[in-house]
C-alpha cells in the first residue's frame, strides 16, 4: 500500500490576518484587505498603489526571538507562520525523526526588503552593504531559520518558481514522503515584495492595478500585490494517526508541469494539464461538492485562461463548481500565493464554506463559472484543489480531500 | 576600561541573545548564545562605532580556542591594532 500524506497543522501571515482564526474569519465574510499605499526609498523616491499589506498590531513579529528579530521580513512570516502550524499539530520533532522531517519552503524572491536596502546603501548612501545581507536575502533564507528553529534535519531546501513557489513547494514536500525520504514536513511559502524598487519593477510591466483586485470581473484591472506566508505540517498518514494527530485532510493529489511556450501569456493546455494530473487518483463523485480555489490574478489574460483551462477538465461539470479567487481580498503573494491559498481551500474543505470573489461587479462572457462572487458559499465539499500558475509558464496544483 | 573594551562589551551584549545576567570579561563564551550571525554583526557594529576595519572572515571558526569574553575581546582588539 502506497504511502499517503495527511494535514496536521497550519499557520498563516496574510494581509487579512494573522492566524488561521483570523484569517478564516476575513475570508469567510469577504473582508478585503486591499489599499492604497505609500512606498519611499532613500528619502527621494515615492509610489503610491493599492497593495495588501501585513499590519501587525499585536506585534506577533516583532516577538519570534532575537535570533529571528534580525532576519528579513520574508523569514519572520514563515517563522510566525510555521510557530502555528507546529503548535497545531503538536508535532515533537526528536532525535529519532529530525533527520526524517523535510522543510520545504517557496518563495519568488527571498529577501526583497534586504537586496534593497543593500542597493540604496551602496549606491545612494555610498555606504557598505551590512555584511548580513546575503544571510537575509537569500531564498533559502527562511527554509534554514525554520530548520534551526525546529531541529528539521531531513531534506531542506527553498523551492522558487514565481507565483507557483508555494504550490511546488507543497508538493514536493508531500512528494518527498510518499516516497519515503521523509516522514513528516514543514512547508509553504513566504513572499515580503513591498518595496519601492520591487513595485517600480511590477510597474513597469504596466501590470499593476490602479483600483483593487476583481478576479473574473470584465473590469479587472490588473494585479494587486501582497505579502505574508502560509506554512503547512504534512505527515505520513499511519505515523500521523499512530500518535493521535489532529488530520486536517488528505492529499488526494498533485500536478506540476510546464507550459514551455512564453514568459507571460498563459496557456490553456498548461493550466488543465496540471489540474488533471493533480486529479489522476481521484473520483469524483459530484462535482457540486469540489472546490477550487482559483489562480484568479485578476489580470486580463489569467482568468479567461483559467475559465477555459477547468472547462477543458471538467467538460460539462465545470458549472457545478465552486471556483473563487481570495486574491481579491488578500492580493496576490507571489511566492506565496500557494501557501496561504492552499490553506483557503482547506478551510472551505473544514468549514463547508467556500470564501467569496469580492469585488466581482461586471459579468464577463469569457469567465462564466460560479465564481461565489454574490457571497461565502454554504456547501460540503468533498475535494478541493488550490492553482497556482507562474510567470514563465510553471503550473502547480494540490487537491485534497477530507482526512 | 578603554573606549575600545567598553564598545565591544556593549556590542557582544547586544548580541548575546542567550545571556541572563551581567556581562564580564569572565563571562563563558558558550553562555552568550552566540551564532555566527551575531558574530558577523557583533563585527560590523564595532567597525561602524569605532570606524576601524576588523578583517575578520566569517567563514573561520570565530572562537577556536577562546572561552570567555576577555578572550574575545583580546583577539578582536588585536585584530583592530593590526
Amino acid at each position: 500500500m502506497s504511502r499517503r500524506v495527511v494535514v496536521t497543522g497550519m499557520g498563516v501571515v496574510a494581509p487579512n490576518g494573522i492566524g488561521v482564526d483570523a484569517y478564516w474569519r476575513a475570508l469567510s465574510a469577504g473582508q478585503c484587505a486591499i489599499g492604497p499605499r505609500e512606498y519611499t526609498s532613500a528619502e527621494k523616491f515615492s509610489l503610491t498603489k493599492p497593495t495588501a499589506a501585513v499590519d501587525d498590531p499585536d506585534g506577533v513579529l516583532d516577538n519570534l526571538g532575537r535570533d529571528i528579530a534580525r532576519t528579513d521580513r520574508f523569514s519572520k512570516f514563515a517563522v510566525a507562520a510555521a510557530d502555528e502550524a507546529m503548535k497545531m499539530s503538536g508535532l515533537e520533532i526528536d532525535e529519532a525523526l529530525s533527520g526524517r522531517a523535510a522543510c520545504i519552503i517557496g518563495t519568488g524572491i527571498g529577501g526583497q526588503v534586504s537586496y534593497d536596502k543593500a542597493y540604496v546603501d551602496m549606491l545612494w548612501y555610498e555606504k557598505r552593504p551590512h555584511p548580513t545581507s546575503i544571510l537575509k536575502l537569500i531564498p533559502n533564507a527562511a527554509a534554514s531559520h525554520l530548520s534551526i528553529r525546529f531541529g528539521l534535519r531531513g531534506p531542506a531546501f527553498a523551492v522558487s518558481s514565481a507565483c507557483a513557489s508555494g504550490a511546488h513547494a507543497i508538493g514536493v514536500c508531500a512528494d518527498l514522503i510518499r516516497s519515503g525520504a521523509a516522514d513528516v514536513g514543514v512547508t509553504g511559502a513566504s513572499e515580503a515584495c513591498l518595496t519601492f524598487g520591487s513595485l517600480e519593477a511590477w510597474r513597469a510591466m504596466y501590470i499593476l492595478s490602479d483600483d483593487t483586485c476583481r478576479p473574473f470581473s470584465k473590469n479587472r484591472s490588473g494585479l494587486v500585490i501582497g505579502e505574508g506566508a502560509g506554512v503547512l505540517v504534512l505527515e505520513e498518514e499511519e505515523r500521523a494517526r499512530a500518535r493521535g494527530a489532529p488530520i486536517l485532510a488528505r492529499l488526494a493529489g498533485f500536478g506540476m508541469n510546464a507550459d514551455g511556450k512564453d514568459m507571460i501569456n498563459p496557456a490553456v493546455e498548461g493550466a488543465s494539464g496540471a489540474m488533471t494530473l493533480a486529479m489522476d487518483s481521484v473520483k469524483i463523485n459530484d462535482p457540486s461538492a469540489v472546490y477550487i480555489n482559483a489562480h484568479g490574478t485578476g489580470t486580463l489574460m489569467n482568468d479567461p485562461t483559467e475559465t477555459k483551462a477547468i472547462r477543458t477538465v471538467f467538460g460539462q461539470d465545470a458549472d457545478a463548481l465552486v471556483v473563487s479567487s481570495t486574491k481579491s481580498m488578500h492580493g496576490h503573494l507571489l511566492g506565496a500565493a500557494g501557501g496561504i491559498e492552499t490553506i483557503a481551500a482547506l478551510l472551505a474543505l473544514k468549514h463547508g464554506v467556500a470564501p467569496p470573489t469580492v469585488n466581482y461587479d461586471e459579468p464577463d462572457p469569457e469567465c462564466d463559472l460560479n465564481y461565489a462572487q454574490t457571497g461565502a458559499v454554504e456547501r460540503d465539499f468533498e475535494l478541493v484543489l488550490s492553482n497556482s500558475f507562474a510567470f514563465g509558464g510553471l503550473n502547480a496544483v494540490v487537491a485534497f480531500e477530507k482526512g | 576600561m578603554s573606549e575600545i573594551e567598553t564598545t565591544l562589551l556593549a556590542v557582544i551584549k547586544e548580541n548575546a541573545v542567550g545571556l541572563s545576567g551581567d556581562l564580564t570579561r569572565d563571562t563563558l563564551i558558550s553562555d552568550l548564545g552566540i551564532d555566527s550571525f551575531s558574530v558577523v554583526e557583533i563585527i560590523y557594529e564595532v567597525e561602524e562605532k569605532l570606524s576601524v576595519e576588523i578583517p575578520f572572515n566569517a567563514n573561520e571558526n570565530p572562537f577556536g580556542e577562546m572561552e570567555t569574553v576577555g578572550d574575545l575581546i583580546d583577539a578582536l582588539n588585536s585584530l583592530i591594532k593590526r
